[in-house]
């Protein structure tokens, strides 16, 4: 999935200038895609429009800071994300998290940045944090580039389930079929080259705590493809 | 009972990113188990300390999602085989919310697409069939 294409970055553009026509554009291209996202969880259309209605503001409110290098359509979901976080708490169904670990503040509401830290330090630290993020997503997308060319979809597959999913070796290995020390191998060589992705771009190993967890599960065994 | 969720379905939990049915589980547990509650407090801590996951980045930055052609391309059965289990294991077994919500709404597309060439070829027919029973006598 590539960043922002030009054709979204030139509708963006517009839109910013105040084109309305550009603004129907938008809306028409991305409103199917958002409602199914919503309703997947509010199971009622009125209520899953109601939420698409408040992204579509959000986005407009959000556009003086919105990077239109970043992909448009991630932009829109992330802001859906938000509003309908906020319209399942208020219908009580997602309950509401304790600030951090120890308290319990109920009266204070959940939201995935935290907003009570200090503008400043948000800014600094983001900063510093995106390009930490960015710099493993490039070196992710390469491995994921290059085994799709060579073919090696098992072990897309593989990272995907145990990265993304969380499974344990186990449940990714009965699910594809594969042997568990196959799962181990393709792990290994996946967190091998984010390992030396890191080294190479000068990263603090210590904010990337899965690549350091333990020692790889498995060296390379016989049974390596 | 207690729930034993990965790390990564919890992070993807904070981020509204799993599968619907995976966020209401989540949530049922949440109400049934206080302690959840704090391990994703901290979760949300350990991020805002600044640690990075990988399964966030990836979905994020949707490393492998497969573009909205290539899921178009799927349900018109134009995808190359390979590539067709792969968009059938991202949306379903990784479960990638984005790429539902896609497919959902290019399926309604079509939906309503095959709605209006079903209403031309009932105009079509309602406007010719009487020609029909002309010739018929």
């Amino acid at each position: 999935m590539p960043a922002s294409s030009q054709a979204d970055k030139l509708l963006v553009q517009r839109v910013r200038s105040g084109d309305e026509e550009a603004w129907n554009e938008l809306i028409a291209r991305f409103e199917g895609r958002l409602l199914a996202f919503v309703e997947s969880r509010t199971r009622q259309r009125a209520r899953a429009e109601d939420v698409v209605q408040e992204t579509f503001i959000g986005f407009l409110t959000s556009l003086p800071n919105y990077d239109s290098r970043r992909s448009l359509e991630g932009y829109l979901f992330s802001i859906a994300a938000h509003k309908l976080t906020d319209q399942l708490r208020r219908e009580g169904r997602r309950p509401t998290l304790p600030l951090s670990p120890g308290t319990s503040s109920g009266a204070s509401s959940w939201e995935p940045r935290g907003r009570d830290r200090p503008a400043s330090s948000i800014l600094r630290s983001g900063e510093r944090r995106h390009l930490e993020e960015n710099a493993l997503a490039a070196a992710i997308r390469e491995q994921i580039v290059q085994w799709q060319r060579r073919g090696d979809w098992e072990k897309v597959r593989a990272a995907e389930l145990l990265f993304v999913r969380g499974w344990a070796n186990r449940d990714v290995a009965a699910r594809l079929g594969i042997s568990e020390q196959t799962v181990a191998n393709h792990k290994f060589e996946f967190i091998a080259k984010l390992r030396s992705a890191v080294r190479r771009q000068g990263l603090p190993e210590e904010v990337f705590p899965e690549l350091y967890a333990d020692s790889p599960d498995a060296g390379r065994q016989d049974d390596d493809r | 009972m207690i729930h034993r969720f990965p790390q990564a379905a919890l992070e993807a939990y904070l981020d509204e990113a799993l599968p619907a049915e995976d966020m209401a589980r989540i949530e049922k547990a949440l109400r049934d188990e206080p302690k959840l509650a704090h391990e994703l407090a901290a979760l949300n801590a350990r991020r805002d300390a600044g640690l990075h996951s990988l399964g966030a980045i990836w979905r994020r930055h949707r490393l492998s999602c497969p573009s909205r052609e290539q899921l178009g391309s799927y349900l018109l059965g134009t995808l190359s085989r390979e590539m067709a289990d792969y968009v059938e294991f991202h949306v379903q077994m990784a479960g990638c919310r984005c790429c539902q919500a896609n497919l959902a709404d290019l399926e309604a597309h079509q939906a309503e697409a095959d709605e209006i060439v079903q209403s031309r070829r009932r105009k079509y027919f309602q406007s010719s069939a009487g020609y029909l029973r002309r010739r018929r006598r």
